[in-house]
């Protein structure tokens, strides 16, 4: 297959962000990094973006597309946001704290991205002011507001067996008269880190028909019909992309009107068409170098939704790195990162640690509390280290006693009316009950979707709360989480994968 | 003392112990306790867990149930007098007898945690048990014409509707193939509870007809969400049955008083 290659020159370490600076292919200014609402540019069919660890590459199956008057970056509601607002291409489909900064300075409230709604605090702080965009520009968090009593995945009203207070409540949303609990439409604010649009292949792949974590069959969509992975949004919120889009479009793009099926089909088919993976890192070079398929063409070509134990295993795209061809000779430094890169692959896969007290992993299946395993456990498929079950796991980043302190993030008490909740007794403090929002079960406070694990080097900060700042600050929480105690090298190791990713 | 001299001693006493059960050896061995989880490594899986019997003090090696033991939770732990290795040979891996083929049931009473370390027993490298549901991307064999009835029986755990993982998956997903490939014209799914009260480790327990109800509607949700027609399905559910003496039930009667069955016929 071949590309119109639109790729900023990357020629070494030191030189990515004066790249940006710099003419592409055909001696055009490069555009600006972030991709403004209908401002029209092609999509090409291949786009490399610079971040911190080396370099971001997007590739879109299929060829360029024209963006112009196209509903994933056009403004569809009133707030002027897209698609394309809160899923950057040079964040990797995400969106990075650098990109949110460097909109305030430059363009300040007036950029949809804060817009009142989610993009600052609560709408009803004065907008003007840094401090009421605070999560946004300080955490990368967007505010996400959930019924109460919650809805479930056809948005069908759930008796819930908890109650919840209002412990603290930094962004006042949660007791805002207008927005608030108490409200005359009761909703709760929790904030999130917006999730990748790309490489839905393999987001979307049924690995097996039934959800083990549940003991049921997987979700059936109530608009297909049909099964779905369980495996969108951080709360399991939509089970499908159009369920996604029409919520996004009813909440963050503020839209007046509903998504029409052209739209619908068309942002659908430019989501199925987007793979994003890192390509090349400062250090190692090029990710798909001396044998190695890192980047995003392995997953644009591979199948989806395979389990990496029975089958490729996770990570071994980088496995030649284990073997000489990876010294680069003359090279120490670029050799060195190679090996680490492939250390960490095995350290992911094999390293094992007890794993206790997680819902999703340790109740309700069988597996026992605690089980021993490694990263591999729930990131178990192969070329993305997603779940390949549905994967809503409670790893303590938004309960109590787990959660690193968040003095920034509202604090709930969850009151749980029939069983307690297995790990955490009758009443649980989080800052996010995360799936619970979407079940109305006591026993699912602090589930998380799993996050992709690809592109990780161009979106920081991670976690669905943004509690880890940078690639080893998640080492360190599953560190302290589970005492696994890494050595400092393993520590690179892993921290040097995930930049590959 | 060294590890090899504690683990002698270890077996000694608990083969001691062993022999003073052996009465109860002689039938179903049932027994209420609190987990041991002990500490060893061979890799992912491998740890394992121990429960004393109460009325006869030995120590049981649990770790092949397919439900394994929460530490904050008693648990109910049945196994049928052939899964007892009276030989005492496999007790190497993990300190404990081993009970092979075991059931385990997490109950909601209270245990204190208790982790021992590996104490030089190694555990047992992960095996991928034989009864585990096939990805969806495996081949499916085709059922072989002329269809017939069949029967499948799904086993639960005590107290719980809950679909067991690589048990009651591997033969509910076999029912629910089954009924699709065949295009079942009528699928009768039955729940059954232990409804009649027992005596284990001084405790009564029992679970309600409720219960036997849940599970069939359970087997039921499967059914339709995999795509069997809603009218295809017929439900019941009842108290103590029979016990049923099925490959899914390992030899364990008093684990196959709770079960669903599932009829399909053609």
């Amino acid at each position: 297959m071949t590309f119109p290659l639109i790729k900023w020159p990357v020629a070494a370490a030191g030189l990515l962000v004066a790249s940006l600076a710099l003419a592409g292919g055909g001696g055009k200014s490069a555009p600006n990094l972030w991709w403004k609402p209908g401002e029209g540019r092609t999509f090409p069919a291949l786009l490399e973006y610079p971040n911190d660890h080396g370099v971001l590459r997007i590739e879109l199956e299929g060829g360029a597309i024209d963006t112009r008057d196209h509903p994933f970056f056009r403004p569809l509601g009133w707030n002027g946001r897209a698609c394309v607002t809160c899923h950057q291409p040079a964040d990797g489909m995400s969106l990075s704290l650098p990109s949110i900064r460097r909109q305030w300075e430059s363009v300040g409230v007036r950029d949809p991205l804060f817009a009142a709604y989610d993009g600052s605090n609560c709408p009803s702080l004065p907008q003007d002011k840094r401090s009421s965009h605070s999560l946004l520009l300080d955490h990368g968090l967007i505010r996400i507001a959930r019924p109460w009593p919650p809805k479930d995945f056809a948005g069908t009203p759930v008796t819930p067996d908890f109650t919840i207070e209002v412990v603290r409540d930094p962004s006042g949303c949660n007791l805002d008269a207008g927005w608030g609990l108490t409200s005359a439409d009761p909703h709760i604010s929790v904030f999130r880190r917006p999730r990748p649009v790309a490489n839905f292949k393999y987001i979307e792949a049924m690995g097996f028909a039934y959800d083990p974590k549940e003991g049921m069959p997987l979700r059936v969509d109530p608009e297909t019909g049909k099964p779905v992975s369980g495996n969108l949004m951080a709360d399991g919120r939509a089970l499908s992309l159009t369920g996604q889009m029409r919520e996004a479009g009813d909440t963050h793009l503020q839209m007046l009107r509903r998504l029409d099926a052209e739209e619908i089909r068309r942002i659908l088919d430019f989501e199925a068409r987007i793979y994003v993976a890192q390509q090349q890192d400062r250090t190692g070079g090029p990710l798909d170098a001396a044998g190695a398929e890192g980047g995003p063409h392995k997953l644009a070509i591979s199948p989806a939704g395979r389990l990496g134990s029975q089958g490729v295993p996770v990570w071994s795209e980088f496995e030649a790195w284990e073997k000489l061809e990876a010294v680069v000779p003359g090279d120490a430094a670029r050799t060195a990162w190679r090996q680490s890169v492939a250390r960490g692959a095995r350290i992911f896969r094999d390293r094992t640690f007890l794993i206790t007290d997680s819902a999703g992993i340790n109740s309700q299946i069988g597996f026992g509390n605690p089980v021993r395993n490694a990263c591999a456990f729930c990131h178990n498929m192969s070329q993305m280290g997603m779940d390949v079950a549905p994967g809503q796991v409670d790893l303590g980043t938004t309960n109590q006693p787990f959660a690193d302190p968040a003095p920034h993030l509202p604090l709930f008490r969850i009151t749980c009316l029939g069983k307690p909740n297995r790990h955490y007794g009758r009443t649980i403090l989080t800052s996010d009950p995360g799936y619970a929002l979407t079940t109305g079960r006591c026993a699912d406070v602090g589930r998380i979707t799993l996050q992709t694990l690809r592109g990780l080097a161009a979106r920081a900060p991670y976690f669905s709360n943004g509690s880890a700042k940078d690639l080893r600050g998640i080492i360190d929480y599953y560190d302290r989480r589970y005492n696994i105690h890494y050595t400092e090298q393993e520590k690179q190791d892993l921290v040097n994968l995930l930049s590959a990713l | 003392m060294g590890a090899s001299a504690m683990r002698a001693l270890a077996f000694l006493c608990m083969m001691a112990a062993f022999t003073q059960s052996s009465a109860v050896l002689a039938a179903e061995l049932r027994f209420i306790g609190c987990p041991v989880y002990r500490d060893t490594d061979s890799g992912k899986k491998s740890g394992c867990w121990l429960a004393d019997d109460p009325m006869t003090g030995a120590r049981y090696d649990i770790s092949l149930s397919p439900t394994k033991p929460d530490w904050n939770f008693a648990i109910l732990v049945e196994a049928a007098p052939a899964g007892v290795r009276e030989d005492g040979t496999d007790i190497a891996p993990c300190g404990g007898i081993v009970l092979n083929p075991v059931r385990v049931s997490v109950l909601d009473q209270p245990c204190t945690r208790a982790m021992l370390p590996a104490e030089g027993y190694p555990g047992r490298a992960f095996l991928l048990p034989p009864r585990n549901v096939r990805p969806l991307y495996a081949p499916h064999d085709p059922v072989p014409q002329p269809y017939q009835a069949r029967r499948f029986v799904i086993p639960f755990d005590f107290g719980r509707d809950f679909i067991i993982y690589q048990l009651a998956d591997y033969y509910i997903d076999k029912a629910v193939n089954y009924a699709l490939d065949i295009k079942a014209r009528e699928v009768e799914i039955t729940g059954y509870a232990a409804t009649a009260p027992a005596l284990v480790s001084g405790q009564s327990i029992v679970e309600s007809e409720n219960l036997a109800r849940m599970r069939a509607e359970r087997a039921r949700n499967w059914m339709l969400m995999r795509g069997v027609p809603e009218d295809r399905i017929i439900l019941k559910w009842r108290g103590t049955g029979e016990t049923l003496p099925d490959e899914a039930m390992d030899g364990i009667a008093s684990a196959s008083l709770r079960r669903v069955e599932i009829l399909i016929k053609p």
